[in-house]
C-alpha cells in the first residue's frame, strides 16, 4: 500500500527521510546540510521532510525549503509520533535506497555516502552507531545502553545502537515491514525477522543546537513491554498456537501437581472434609486456564490464516550468482 | 474492524453520484429515538440555508420503528431535494448517519437531529467557518439554557471524555455538525460512535472547530433516562477510550491489568510457599485457590492482549496511523 505519486521511471535513486516535530529552526540548516553532503552523490535523490503536526512554524519552513525541486514536504494532520511520521516518509519515498535521519541536526548527513556504500556491499539495512554520543548521561545514555543490551539479548540481533535514526534501507526491505505504535527502535529486529542482511557502522553525532529533546526517561518501561510484544510476535506470528501451547505448559504442569496432591489428599484425609476440596479446585482452575490458552491460540490461528496470502509472509532473500 | 459487517445494515449500494462542484449542503436528518415536527424543522432550516445562499438537499433517514409522517413523504414527492430513506429494523443513529452520508450528493454534509436542538440562525456562522479551511465545524449550544440536570449530565459526560480526547470539547453530543464530504466518508464510524464524531475526526488528523450556536427553546426540556441508557453511555465512553488509547498496542492495556492479577497471585503463592516450608499444611487453605485463580486470570489476560497484538500486527500493512494534510 505504498503511495507512489509519480511513475516509476521518474523515481530517484535515493530518498532521504527526516521526521520533524517542532524543529522550526533546524529545518533550513538540515536541508542545506543534506544537499551539501549529497553534492558529490552520483545518482538522483530526493529529500522528504515530514512535519509531524508541529505546533511552531516548522511547516512554513518546510514549505519554503520545498522550493528546491529535490525537496518534498509532507504535513501530517496531527502529531502521530516518530514511528508513524517515518512511515509516512517511507510510503512517499520513491528511491531504491532510503536513508532516514533525525530532524534535529544530531545526525550528520555527511555519513550518508558511507552508509550507501555499505548498502551496496549487499546489505538490506545499514544502521548507524553513534560515536561519542552527545546527550545527557543519566537521562539518555544509561537507559539507552541498558535498553540496547536487552534488545540484543532478546532479539539476537547484534546491533549496538538501535536508537540511532540514521539508517540506510533497501526499498525491498521497507516493502516487507510495517512499523506502527513505537516500533522505530526495533527496525533491526523486525528486519531480521523477515530475513534481512543487517550491519552497522560508526556515524558521527552532534549535540543539539536548537530546540529540545522530545524524549524522557518514562519511555523505558514502555520499551520493555513493546520489546516483549515484538519478541512474541516475531517468534510466533506464523504459528501462534505453538506459542500459546508453550505458555500453557507450566499451567498444565501445575494441574498435574495438583492432581497428584488431590489424590494424596483424597486417600489421606476424609474425602468430604473441606480441606480435601482445595486441591481439586486448584486442579480445575489451572486445567481450565491451560485449556483457555490453547483456545486463544486457536483464535490467533484464525486471525493469522485470515490474513494469509499477503506477499509480506514471504521472507526476503537474495539470489546467489 | 471485523465487527463492522455485523453492525452496518445491508443496503443495496446505489451508484454514488459524483460530488457536485459547487457547494451543495446535504442535510442528513437521522430520525432515531426522538422526533419533533419534521415539517417545521425542514422549513425552518431550509429557509435559513436559502438565505445563506447555499443550495441544499434534505435526507430524512427513518430508523426502524418510525414511519415517515405523510407531510414528509408528500414533501419528498413534491421536491427533488427532499428524500426519505427507511430502515426495515432498528439500526441506530450511527447507521442512519452513514446511510445518509453515502446517499447524499453534497460536498458539505450537515447532520441535524430530528428535533430542534439549535436555532436555525446558527447555521450561517458555521458555514462561514467551514469556508475558512476547517474540515468539520460542530455546534456547541451556548449559552446553555436548559435545566441544571441536563447541564449536570452533560458536564459529567465531558469530564469523563476530557482525558481521552486530544482537545476539550464543550458540547460533543450536539448533533448539529457541518462536515466536508471527504472527511465524512473517511470517518471510522461504527457501533455507537456517532457521539464522538468530532473527537474521531480530530484523531484522524482533521481540523475540527466548535462554534457557539444559540440553543433552541424547544431543547430545554429536562431529560432523565433509564439506568440502561446511562450504562450504555458509560460503555460507549469505555469503548472509545480503549479505541483511542490502545488500538495500536492492546498488550499495554491487557498486559497492565493482567500483570496486576499475576503479581497479586504471585505474592499469595510466595506467602503460601513460605508457610508450607515452615511446616504448615496448605491443603486446607482457601488462599491457595485464590492464588491459583489470580495467576490463571493474569496469564489469560496477557494471552488476550497478545492475540490483540497479533491482529494489529497482521493488519499493520493495511492501515496507517497518519494522514497527510498537505504536500509540497
Amino acid at each position: 500500500m505504498t503511495a507512489r505519486t509519480t511513475p516509476e521511471t521518474a523515481a530517484p535513486d535515493l530518498s532521504v527521510v527526516a521526521p520533524l516535530y517542532n524543529e522550526s529552526q533546524n529545518v533550513r540548516p538540515l536541508v542545506d546540510w543534506i544537499l551539501e553532503a549529497l553534492n558529490g552523490y552520483s545518482g538522483s535523490f530526493e529529500v522528504i521532510l515530514v512535519d509531524d503536526g508541529s505546533r511552531d512554524d516548522t511547516w512554513q519552513q518546510v514549505a519554503a525549503a520545498a522550493a528546491d525541486p529535490r525537496v518534498h514536504g509532507l504535513r501530517l494532520g496531527r502529531n502521530v509520533g516518530q514511528t508513524a511520521a517515518m512511515m509516512a516518509g517511507f510510503d512517499h519515498a520513491r528511491g531504491r535506497a532510503i536513508v532516514s535521519l533525525d530532524g534535529d541536526l544530531q545526525n550528520d548527513p555527511r555519513d550518508i555516502p558511507a552508509l550507501l556504500a555499505k548498502l551496496d556491499e549487499g546489505y538490506d539495512l545499514v544502521c548507524g552507531w553513534r560515536q561519542q554520543r552527545q546527550d545527557k548521561f543519566l537521562l539518555r545514555k544509561v537507559p539507552s545502553w541498558v535498553a540496547n543490551r536487552i534488545i540484543r539479548r532478546l532479539t539476537g540481533v547484534q546491533i549496538t545502537d538501535n536508537g540511532c535514526s540514521l539508517k540506510a534501507y533497501r526499498r525491498d526491505l521497507l516493502d516487507r515491514i510495517s512499523l506502527y505504535a513505537e516500533q522505530h527502535r526495533f527496525i533491526p529486529a523486525l528486519s531480521a525477522s523477515v530475513g534481512a542482511r543487517i550491519t552497522e557502522m560508526p556515524v558521527r553525532h552532534h549535540a543539539r543546537r536548537f530546540g529540545e529533546s522530545k524524549y524522557g526517561i518514562s519511555r523505558t518501561v514502555k520499551v520493555l513491554v513493546d520489546l516483549f510484544t515484538l519478541k512474541m510476535i516475531t517468534t510466533f506470528r506464523s504459528r501462534p498456537l505453538l506459542g500459546f501451547g508453550v505458555a500453557a505448559m507450566p499451567l498444565l504442569g501445575a494441574a498435574v501437581v495438583f492432581a497428584v496432591m488431590s489424590a494424596i489428599a483424597a486417600t489421606q484425609f476424609a474425602p468430604l472434609k473441606a480441606g480435601a476440596l482445595i486441591f481439586p479446585g486448584a486442579l480445575l482452575l489451572t486445567g481450565a486456564a491451560a485449556f483457555y490458552l490453547v483456545m486463544l491460540g486457536l483464535m490467533a490461528e484464525v486471525a493469522v490464516s485470515s490474513e494469509r496470502g499477503s506477499t509480506r509472509e514471504i521472507p526476503t532473500a537474495w539470489e546467489v550468482r | 474492524m471485523g465487527a463492522q459487517a455485523l453492525v452496518k445494515p445491508i443496503v443495496e449500494r446505489a451508484e454514488r453520484p459524483r460530488p457536485v462542484a459547487h457547494r451543495l449542503v446535504s442535510v442528513v436528518v437521522p430520525v432515531v429515538e426522538r422526533a419533533d415536527d419534521l415539517q417545521a424543522l425542514y422549513h425552518a432550516f431550509a429557509a435559513e440555508l436559502d438565505s445563506c445562499g447555499a443550495a441544499h438537499e434534505f435526507l430524512f433517514v427513518f430508523d426502524g420503528g418510525f414511519t415517515p409522517p405523510p407531510e414528509i413523504t408528500e414533501l419528498s414527492r413534491e421536491r427533488d431535494n427532499v428524500r426519505v430513506l427507511r430502515f426495515a429494523r432498528i439500526f441506530g443513529e450511527t447507521a442512519a448517519l452513514q446511510l445518509g452520508i453515502e446517499r447524499s450528493r453534497g460536498d458539505v454534509i450537515l447532520t441535524l437531529p430530528a428535533y430542534f436542538q439549535v436555532k436555525p440562525e446558527g447555521l450561517k456562522p458555521m458555514l462561514d467557518r467551514l469556508g475558512g479551511g476547517s474540515d468539520m465545524v460542530v455546534a456547541s449550544r451556548s449559552p446553555r439554557q436548559d435545566s441544571w440536570l441536563n447541564r449536570l449530565q452533560s458536564a459529567a459526560f465531558h469530564r469523563m471524555l476530557s482525558g481521552i480526547t486530544d482537545r476539550r470539547f464543550h458540547d460533543i453530543a450536539c448533533g448539529v455538525r457541518l462536515i466536508r464530504r471527504e472527511v465524512a466518508e473517511a470517518l471510522p464510524l461504527y457501533g455507537d460512535l456517532h457521539r464522538f464524531i468530532p473527537a474521531l475526526a480530530l484523531r484522524e488528523g482533521y481540523v475540527v472547530e466548535e462554534v457557539p450556536v444559540p440553543q433552541h427553546p424547544q431543547n430545554l426540556r429536562t431529560r432523565v433516562y433509564g439506568p440502561g441508557v446511562y450504562a450504555r453511555r458509560l460503555l460507549d465512553i469505555a469503548a472509545f477510550f480503549f479505541l483511542a488509547k490502545f488500538t495500536e498496542k492492546p498488550l499495554r492495556f491487557f498486559g497492565l491489568v493482567g500483570s496486576l492479577f499475576f503479581a497479586a497471585g504471585a505474592v499469595a503463592s510466595v506467602f503460601l510457599l513460605v508457610a508450607r516450608l515452615g511446616g504448615e499444611a496448605i491443603a486446607n487453605r482457601p488462599l491457595l485457590l485464590l492464588a491459583v485463580l489470580l495467576l490463571a486470570l493474569g496469564v489469560q489476560l496477557m494471552g488476550l492482549g497478545l492475540v490483540g497484538e497479533i491482529i494489529v500486527h497482521l493488519r499493520a500493512p493495511h492501515r496507517r496511523a497518519y494522514r497527510v494534510r498537505e504536500q509540497v
